[in-house]
């Protein structure tokens, strides 16, 4: 419940949805870096999951270093840093490994 | 029957000019069907005329001067801040609204209504949008369809296809229009209704699609077809959701809706987005039957199953952590 408002929900980003509890926020956030490192680094960029920090923590590879809130903020820091969006339909996903 | 953490469920009312939204609602509303709702009528014209034939209901109000999905905007926005505002304030004693059916002007697009709503730091707290209904003129439908963008836009994020005016059209055209309807939104439920009174639509199986042409005069780059996912057990969501948040990110005015229930720790999870725009998930309940679950239907264009599959597999790897 929000103290200022008084209204429950505020429901999180959509795709922190699947956890009922902490130990599955944290189980799902070490997830989501593990899935993130499989893609980002073809897209110039590294996750990081220390799990002291609220957010996201990416870093490209100058070394400069971001924390963002959510996964759209994730999409649109790639996009920024290599001019184009992750797509996943990109060939590098769908094409033979 | 599905929680909505308290918000107020949003049902949107579409539909291309005279297509016979105002009658449907009015006949709904008649047969006692949205009960307690606050009906909210928009007319882009400056004069309000739908609000007269609808007094059946319990609570109207009226945006006129302006289509709410462009140039009056804000003043939906407005309103439903004020509604949701005056809803917290509300003692509890009072019968709490907790349904509005918003009946958009005819040259709306209802995908950009839910982008407004769920774009708005307020209202996403305190309103849902249940459904999208959109209204079909059977008479007029095919020839819109081909000469009007926006009739198209309507038709593909809708949820529930009412086709009008049944019995004003001959046979084959009607099966033509419903053929049509199914192959642009094939995740719609459809039903017939003549003068607000719902009326059996004819078997269509028969009839083909017509293939739409673009308004250059060549052919839609591809059409939009849906196609269905089975996530097994190996796929989580968390997975799931870097995949699906991705894919929205850089297509997601191909995708124009995904559909489905999945199961997570915190339950049955309700999934929608309308183009690039997610609604936070519902929680279901338990109902026994799970084979529905953990499909998810993906409506779009520019996709085949194979190479969904492939990348979402990409993204899982294999489950090591």
């Amino acid at each position: 419940m929000c103290s200022a408002c008084g209204f429950p929900a505020a429901p999180g980003h959509w795709t922190e949805a699947g956890a009922a509890n902490a130990h599955e926020r944290l189980r799902g956030r070490f997830r989501r870096a593990h899935v993130l490192q499989r893609v980002l680094p073809s897209y110039h960029l590294n996750v990081h999951e220390t799990n002291d920090i609220l957010g996201i923590q990416l870093s490209t590879l100058t070394g400069s270093h971001s924390i963002v809130s959510h996964l759209d903020d994730v999409w649109a820091l790639a996009e920024k840093v290599n001019g184009t969006p992750v797509d996943p339909l990109d060939r590098r996903f769908i094409g033979e490994e | 029957m599905s929680d909505t953490d308290g918000r107020i469920r949003l049902i949107i009312l579409g539909g291309y000019l005279g297509s016979g939204k105002t009658t449907w609602l009015r006949h709904q509303l008649h047969d006692g069907q949205f009960q307690g709702a606050l009906v909210i009528v928009n007319e882009a014209a400056e004069t309000a005329i739908d609000d007269a034939l609808l007094g059946g209901s319990d609570r109207l109000a009226v945006l006129a001067g302006g289509c709410v999905c462009c140039a009056a905007k804000h003043d939906l926005i407005d309103l439903l801040r004020r509604i949701a505002d005056d809803r917290s304030r509300a003692v509890s004693t009072d019968s709490p609204l907790d349904l509005i059916v918003l009946e958009t002007s005819g040259l709306a697009d209802p995908g950009a209504i839910v982008e407004a709503i769920r774009s708005d730091p307020v209202l996403v707290y305190h309103i849902v949008v249940s459904e999208v209904i959109v209204a079909v003129d059977g008479l007029h439908g095919m020839s819109q369809l081909r000469s009007e963008p926006l009739s198209r836009h309507q038709i593909e994020v809708a949820d529930q296809l009412i086709v009008t005016k049944t019995d004003a059209v001959e046979q084959n055209e009607l099966t033509l229009l419903l053929a049509t309807l199914t192959a642009m939104s094939p995740g719609a439920v459809m039903s017939g209704a003549v003068k607000g009174v719902s009326h059996s639509l004819p078997e269509f199986n028969d009839a083909i699609a017509e293939t739409l042409q673009d308004f250059a005069g060549q052919e839609l780059k591809a059409p939009i077809s849906p196609t269905r996912l089975y996530l097994d057990d190996s796929i989580d969501w968390t997975a799931f959701t870097v995949w699906l948040s991705a894919l929205l990110y850089a297509r997601g005015n191909d995708i124009v809706r995904v559909k489905g229930v999945i199961r997570t720790p915190a339950g049955r999870l309700l999934l929608q987005t309308v183009r690039k725009i997610v609604q936070s998930p519902e929680i279901l309940p338990e109902q026994g039957d799970t084979r529905e679950d953990n499909i998810v239907v993906m409506i779009g264009r520019g996709f085949t199953h194979a190479q969904l599959t492939k990348s979402l597999q990409h993204f899982v790897g294999s489950q090591g952590v």
